[in-house]
């Protein structure tokens, strides 16, 4: 008898634990999706990089451009 | 240098959502977000119209002019894109915006919404090109790749056109002269002006 309430105390120990941990991990979670970097260290683009024109011609663009006119 | 412009030719738009749904994959948009979305004027009545919108990248681009951290900036081919690592979520842009396209990923109890989320043209962000944390912050890089846009280049009808302004701008005269005028580059008159007054 005294073993089987043991053993329901340590499950509701655990219990209780999953539920502070997810307290603790949901918001963390959220921060994730919130524009930060995640935990990856940041690579940043000089000045001119950042302003460099981006767009290139390429085959893949014109094949855009030439099925577009269809 | 080409100055990169959308085009959403709302007479072939068939409101499929395929570029909203395309462009939430390929750059795995957080959960209530849309960088683009479809706007139907005049639903279920005759002469309906829908337009495929997100941010039109404008020549002077009202979010950038009142953003209080400067967190926007232009580049060579005039895409607006911004810097999460500045922006500090005051929703200021989102006012501004005449398109509605900047989004916040969080409602929180004290006015907290997170830094600001917007399309990029798939270009990314001042992290350096196609790197983990740029995809991270922004999402794909498909300029860098060569490509354009995807919600484009997904369009099944080609009502959606991307890339340079010259080129797009003929392929939709063409399809003018064709067709005749139906209810014109919506939004252009808007977002790419000519002359800039003060």
């Amino acid at each position: 008898m005294r073993d089987g309430s043991d053993g329901m105390a340590q499950a509701r120990r655990r219990f209780l634990g999953g539920l502070g941990l997810a307290a603790v991990a949901a918001p963390a979670a959220a921060f994730e999706a919130d524009g930060s970097t995640g935990g990856l260290p940041p690579r940043k683009e000089t000045e001119a990089e950042k302003r460099a024109p981006r767009y290139r011609e390429t085959d893949h663009v014109r094949v855009f451009y030439r099925t577009n006119r269809y | 240098m080409a100055r990169l412009k959308f085009l959403c030719d709302s007479d072939r738009c068939i409101e499929c959502n395929a570029c909203v749904t395309a462009c939430k994959n390929e750059h795995e948009v957080p959960w209530g977000i849309n960088r683009r979305r479809v706007v139907t004027l005049n639903d279920g009545k005759p002469g309906e119209r829908s337009i495929s919108m997100a941010c039109m990248h404008c020549t002077d681009a009202p979010c950038a002019a009142v953003c209080p951290v400067s967190c926007f900036y232009g580049t060579a081919d005039a895409l607006v894109l911004h810097d999460k690592d500045l922006c500090i979520g005051c929703g200021y842009c989102f006012y501004a915006c005449p398109f509605g396209a900047p989004q916040y990923p969080k409602v929180g109890n004290f006015g907290g919404r997170g830094k600001m989320d917007k399309c990029t043209y798939c270009a990314g962000g001042p992290q350096q090109d196609n790197t983990p944390v740029e995809y991270m912050q922004y999402g794909s890089n498909r300029i860098a790749e060569g490509k354009l846009p995807l919600c484009a280049e997904m369009c099944s009808t080609k009502a959606l056109l991307a890339g340079d302004g010259d080129i797009i701008a003929g392929i939709y005269k063409e399809r003018v002269q064709q067709r005749g005028f139906g209810s014109g580059a919506w939004g252009w008159r808007t977002a790419y002006k000519q002359e800039l007054s003060v």
